[in-house]
């Protein structure tokens, strides 16, 4: 690229525009509603920041088919980072955001949500699970996700449905779970809920904790095939939840089947690409969308028109839970008729979504800006793609449990 | 210092003072950013710059420090000032434990900094299984409306932050010039320079070695007070991170180590170019995550290879700041 002069002075008062917009002497007008998407599009949350864009990314024009009003997207990137979360948040409320949604992680989003406040300026949580971020008491931070207890809970009540639709009473458990931030948070949370769930008919014989970054899972899957268990519950990540089923398929161990409580993993698109027919009847216990709803099929239409060569279903959690973040604003904005941020937070006390798309009762917030009654579902794999199979009201197929390949041993 | 260098000192306290009069409050947090990094930077190069002692584990400091003032505050109520005191005790605890674990057996040079390293990371798992301090799930300090200044619990607006951190940082600048003058700052020098050599000097390392180790410790924790109030959230993966050990050193190895004014050059160098580089891109439309990322590391090495020894000595030249 030649860089003339022309180039240069072109630079140079770019440079010069956004060296001046900090101090608030340049300023957009716009009639819309400005809505700050901050997601962490790049560093280690890269990936599932992405993904959450991609709800973002289209929801303007559906909501504009749906409610007939126009916003506008201001996207950020925190760079999976929580300095960069407060600054961007600063940033785009200087710019003049309405709103602000995001970020994924609790950290940043916490960070985010004092910003938010101070300012007065209303912030959606899309996907964030920390308790503590609506037990503030906050006045501008609302939340339409799971908090960490409600995902565990969530998912232990999906085992026992699971067991009653597929007749099955397995006695035995072991337990594995990646040995990290979110495994360790899993493990307190099924520990402290498990002993009160009376009707799980299976007692967990032994755990086996394994590094995030492990290499080689050989011994922790000969453990697990040695404690005779009939079902493995399992914790995991991505890479991890690969390396282990394929070493369960090396070592010949095949149980009744692999239960996830409400971890990443084995919905994932690289899950189904690495591992072929071995992905198949994985379950996962998950916050996801309804694949029933009117609203899930609209968003997807929109989903395959921004995205021809991807599939909404390796995004299902990232997408709904920021689609309806954006719908909560749009919503409010078209009741408060006003983008002035405290009436917009008003309007959003007093939202009653009823048409949505994820899984649970209405978004409807509490006193605390929480929505309660948000659904889990069991999703299982099936010919690569995750399907759900329960709640029934929203299965897409039958359970199947246990798996085809299950040996008693 | 010369005549020049006291009237362009004087200049940037003035400019800095007067920042949050004019300036929004985007730019006053990144102000406050670079402020938080120059005297984090600042700490580190006691260690580093001075002694001659790498360490790649600072975020250690950081973390215990945010922890020890944010857990006395969120389970007893005490408030930070009284809570700092505690936080630079167990940090000097723990520098002097690295310290004496190190110089006492002879570990030096990169096994010292591996060191470090292993510390930050054995705390990080350890405050994981703490239930104390939330474990995993993070510390959550509560927030209070933040329009009156209370400065007994740190509580403010954005200017009350950028103020208090605007007096560590030129408190670290006064420490750092007074102990490089004084007599440690000459043995640390030498000590850095050539130990076997100090030490034939009759210097006594190991005891001057362990007092900046302690001093770096110290003043690290405050920034770990400041940090846990200032942002009210602390997880252990994200506070004794070594990408957050990193940011430590970067500023410095950017503005020049063992200078007194590297740290800060390089913190608000990294910071503005940091976020120059994120509005360019917002300005061409470019949004492709990880570009920032990649423009960052290009103007990194060319300032590495361009300027090995830090930006600030050859700035410094060219203004006319040397003696």
């Amino acid at each position: 690229m030649s860089f003339d002069r022309r180039r240069f002075n072109q630079t140079l008062a770019a440079a010069t525009i956004s060296s001046l917009a900090p101090f608030g002497i340049v300023r957009a007008q716009s009639s819309k509603l400005k809505v700050g998407v901050l997601l962490p599009r790049s560093g280690v949350q890269g990936f599932i920041g992405q993904s959450c864009q991609k709800g973002a990314d289209l929801a303007p024009a559906v909501l504009r088919e749906m409610l007939g009003v126009d916003i506008e997207l201001m996207n950020a990137d925190t760079e999976s980072n929580v300095d960069t979360a407060r600054t961007r948040a600063e940033r785009l409320i200087q710019e003049g955001a309405h709103v602000l949604v995001g970020a994924f992680d609790s950290g940043q989003t916490a960070a985010i949500a004092q910003v938010a406040e101070q300012r007065g300026v209303p912030l959606v949580v899309n996907v964030a699970a920390a308790p503590q971020i609506t037990e503030q008491g906050y006045k501008f931070v609302f939340r339409n996700f799971q908090t960490a207890i409600d995902l565990v809970r969530n998912g232990l009540d999906l085992i026992g449905d699971l067991f009653l639709a597929t007749h099955t009473v397995p006695r035995t458990a072991v337990y594995m779970h990646v040995n990290d931030t979110f495994g360790q948070a899993m493990t307190r949370g099924i520990g402290a809920l498990l002993p009160r769930r009376t009707q799980l008919p299976f007692k967990i014989v032994d755990t086996i904790s394994y590094d995030p970054a492990a290499r080689d899972l050989t011994v922790e899957i000969s453990k697990a095939k040695a404690s005779g268990a009939d079902f493995l519950l399992l914790v995991c990540r991505l890479n991890d939840g690969i390396l282990l089923r394929r070493e369960m398929v090396k070592q010949r161990w095949n149980p009744m089947g692999i239960i996830s409580p409400g971890s990443p993993g084995m919905y994932e698109e690289q899950y189904f690409k690495t591992l072929g027919k071995y992905s198949d009847y994985s379950i996962s216990n998950v916050p996801w969308y309804n694949p029933k709803a009117p609203l899930t099929k609209i968003v997807e239409k929109a989903f395959l028109k921004q995205n021809p060569k991807d599939k909404m279903v390796f995004h299902a959690l990232n997408v709904g839970f920021t689609f309806e973040a954006l719908l909560v604003a749009a919503d409010a904005y078209k009741r408060a008729r006003s983008t002035d941020p405290k009436t917009l937070a008003d309007a959003i006390r007093q939202t009653n979504i009823t048409s949505k798309m994820t899984l649970g009762a209405p978004i409807k917030f509490n006193a605390k800006g929480q929505v309660e009654g948000i659904d889990s579902a069991c999703v299982q794999n099936f010919g690569g793609i995750p399907r759900v199979v329960l709640p029934a009201a929203a299965a897409e197929t039958k359970p199947v449990f246990p798996a085809p390949y299950f040996k008693k041993t | 210092m010369n005549r020049r260098a006291a009237v362009l000192l004087a200049i940037l306290a003035l400019l800095l003072a007067a920042l949050p009069a004019f300036a929004g409050n985007y730019l006053l947090s990144v102000a406050t950013l670079i402020l938080y990094l120059a005297f984090v930077g600042q700490a580190w190069n006691v260690m580093m710059g001075f002694a001659g002692q790498l360490s790649l584990g600072h975020s250690l400091y950081v973390g215990v420090a945010a922890y020890v003032a944010g857990g006395l505050f969120f389970h007893f109520g005490i408030g930070p000032w009284a809570g700092l005191w505690l936080a630079m005790l167990a940090c000097v605890l723990l520098g002097a434990a690295i310290g004496f674990l190190a110089f006492r057996f002879g570990i030096s040079g990169v096994y010292f900094a591996l060191l470090t390293i292993a510390f930050a990371e054995f705390t990080r798992i350890g405050f994981d299984h703490l239930r104390w301090t939330g474990g995993p799930g993070g510390m959550f300090l509560k927030v209070a409306q933040r329009d009156q200044i209370d400065l007994a619990h740190f509580r403010g607006p954005p200017e009350m932050y950028y103020y208090a951190m605007l007096a560590f940082a030129a408190g670290a600048l006064a420490l750092c010039a007074w102990l490089l003058r004084s007599r440690a700052g000459y043995y640390w020098q030498a000590i850095r320079e050539n130990e076997e050599a100090a030490q034939a000097l009759g210097i006594n390392t190991f005891r001057w070695k362990m007092v900046a180790v302690m001093i770096s410790a110290a003043m690290t924790s405050v920034a770990g007070v400041f940090f846990a109030f200032y942002y009210n959230n602390i997880f252990p993966e994200q506070i004794f991170h070594i990408s957050r050990s990193i940011e430590i050193i970067l500023g410095p190895i950017i503005g020049g180590v063992g200078t007194l004014f590297g740290p800060i050059v390089g913190a608000a160098l990294l910071t503005l170019l940091g976020d120059g580089i994120t509005e360019l891109l917002a300005y061409y439309d470019w949004e492709i995550p990880g570009v920032k990322q990649v423009f960052y590391g290009v103007v990194l090495l060319a300032v590495i290879v361009f300027r090995p020894n830090g930006i600030w000595p050859a700035l410094a030249r060219r203004l006319g700041l040397c003696k």
